[in-house]
């Protein structure tokens, strides 16, 4: 039963991280390929307080969401600069130097020695989280609050001036329409929930290193969001559910794991490849990137 | 006046480092409450002093006044010029795709309550009556221009791209009476629009100017419509305002006639 949970943790931080991701790619149409920096930058300053001060998981959570959220001006700088190709790329370029410092760092982050024995969450300072029904009724009330915030973004007239940022930025600013303003506050929510994730993964599994965190976690990031769908909460959710559970599902087919994990790429390639063609918003998605 | 522009230069430069000067000291004086209308060869650089006076060019020389006071226009962002209540109607702009016909009218309002992350959530009531008067305005709107019981009221939560491109020149311009903008630079409105939308998108624009009493800058080649709706007209030429003044009057000029219209 143990494992099943593990599964549905996973499956909660994953929601949140695609569901993140989704706001700045899917709504507001800037695709960013930094995701798994924000994620690591979370998991790393959420490991600090966890293991230097005594302090509840609404308070660390506050902190970390605020602190990821910061780094995420570094982004909104960029994409008010650069567009299209050449805003990917710095978002590239942001990934690898997030990565670089959390693998060379040493004194901080231990570099490729990773931090064990990263502590369980505090709830209010008096009920430490530990075990896996702890971390499974923690992800599934974090998860839940999370759709229905996004949902509500989403729906929200914040959601709607994203919206027209996607569609046609320079008919959105001549409708009065700050979107740089717009595309910041989107790069904040979405970095700070990510960090949030970050958090979580980091106290569940109680130990981190850079590997973790790099650009090909953001690209598997991105491409549950692809294969999900794009604009609403319904694809993110359900891209979230694919990436994590067809590993598990190809355990029961009885493939030796060397081959399962390359068979694990290839169906993640060809389910991205058949999506482009067929379903461009993703299976469950509403827009299309542009 | 509501708009007064004071020798307006513009200049670009080539791949091969030559430079062209495109605007050479543009004059113009905008009267409100008329329509006016700016005719001009293609690249005379007409939509380039609207992307001047509308905030999205800032490379220019010269002088602005709106409303009778002088605006550093240079320093204002996009935005910021439009909610200073100037409009503006792209030379392809449509709707936009993925919001519905209602969420389009109701980005056009000027009330941005709830656009502020979470604060809909904080303040619930306040931003749901503020949804409820934008949406009663976007029906008062689409009902006043296209009569009572019109289809696009059935459609209001129809997605913008399901509409025709002419049904989308009409109603972005319809979309523009939500906002309150003083003054609006339309771009070839009827331009790629199917001739049966064109009285109505003439309509629309006298709407805009005797019923909202607003001012009507636009860009048009064609020369029927500028007849039947604009009061005053201006041709652009050279980098110039080389004629100014009442529509048939400058319509019927032998240099207008003779170097633009070619008869």
């Amino acid at each position: 039963m143990e494992y099943v949970f593990h599964i549905i943790i996973m499956v909660c931080i994953y929601i949140i991280l695609v569901l993140s991701a989704n706001l700045t790619i899917g709504v507001a149409n800037l695709l960013t390929m930094c995701q798994a920096a924000f994620y690591g930058i979370g998991a790393y300053i959420g490991t600090l307080f966890l293991m230097q001060f005594n302090y509840s998981f609404v308070l660390i959570a506050i902190v970390v969401m605020f602190f990821t959220g910061a780094f995420s001006l570094l982004i909104s700088y960029a994409s008010a600069r650069l567009k299209d190709d050449y805003f990917i790329i710095a978002t590239m370029g942001f990934q690898l130097i997030v990565y670089t410092i959390l693998y060379n760092w040493t004194d901080v982050t231990r570099g490729p020695y990773g931090i064990p024995g990263i502590p369980g969450i505090k709830l209010l300072r008096i009920i430490e989280i530990s075990g896996i029904y702890g971390y499974l009724c923690l992800s599934l009330v974090m998860m839940a609050i999370v759709v229905l915030l996004f949902r509500h973004l989403i729906n929200s007239p914040f959601g709607r001036a994203l919206n027209a940022v996607r569609a046609d930025e320079m008919t959105a600013q001549a409708l009065g329409r700050n979107t740089i303003r717009l595309k910041s506050m989107a790069f904040f929510i979405s970095a700070a929930f990510t960090g949030l994730a970050g958090t979580i993964y980091a106290s569940y599994v109680s130990y981190i290193d850079p590997t973790s965190f790099t650009l090909d976690e953001s690209i598997f990031i991105i491409s549950a969001l692809f294969i999900g769908g794009i604009g609403n909460t319904k694809g993110p959710v359900l891209g979230a559910v694919f990436v994590v559970l067809l590993p598990e599902l190809l355990r029961f087919v009885g493939l030796p794991d060397s081959i399962a994990a390359n068979l694990r790429q290839i169906i993640y390639g060809l389910a991205l490849i058949l999506v482009m063609f067929y379903r461009p918003q993703g299976i469950l998605g509403k827009t299309i990137l542009k | 006046m509501i708009l007064r522009l004071k020798d307006i230069h513009i200049s670009f430069t080539n791949a091969h480092n030559e430079t062209f000067d495109l605007l050479r000291g543009v004059n113009l004086d905008v009267e409100k409450g008329k329509i006016t209308a700016l005719i001009g060869g293609n690249g005379t650089g007409k939509t380039t002093l609207f992307n001047i006076i509308s905030g999205f060019e800032k490379n220019y020389k010269g002088k602005i006044e709106f409303e009778g006071h002088e605006v550093n226009f240079k320093r204002m962002p996009a935005y910021k010029i439009s909610m200073e209540g100037i409009g503006r109607l792209f030379q392809d702009g449509q709707l936009m795709s993925g919001l519905t016909l209602m969420e389009n009218m109701k980005l056009a309002s000027n009330d941005t309550t709830g656009e502020i992350p979470f604060v809909s959530l904080l303040f619930p009531n306040r931003y749901k009556q503020a949804e409820l008067k934008k949406e009663a305005q976007a029906r008062e709107i689409l009902t006043r221009i296209f009569g009572e019981n019109n289809k696009y009221l059935s459609l209001l939560n129809q997605d913008a791209s399901a509409f025709s491109y002419g049904e989308q020149r009409l109603l972005s311009l319809a979309r523009m009476l939500m906002g309150g903008d003083r003054l609006l630079l339309l771009d070839e409105p009827t331009s790629g629009v199917h001739p049966q939308y064109i009285n109505t998108i003439a309509q629309i624009i006298r709407e805009m100017k005797e019923r909202e009493g607003l001012t009507v800058l636009l860009i048009e080649h064609n020369m029927h419509f500028v007849r039947e709706v604009a009061d005053t007209c201006a041709y652009l030429d050279e980098g110039v305002i080389a004629e100014v003044g009442p529509t048939n009057v400058v319509l019927g000029n032998q240099k207008v006639r003779n170097s633009y219209l070619g008869l």
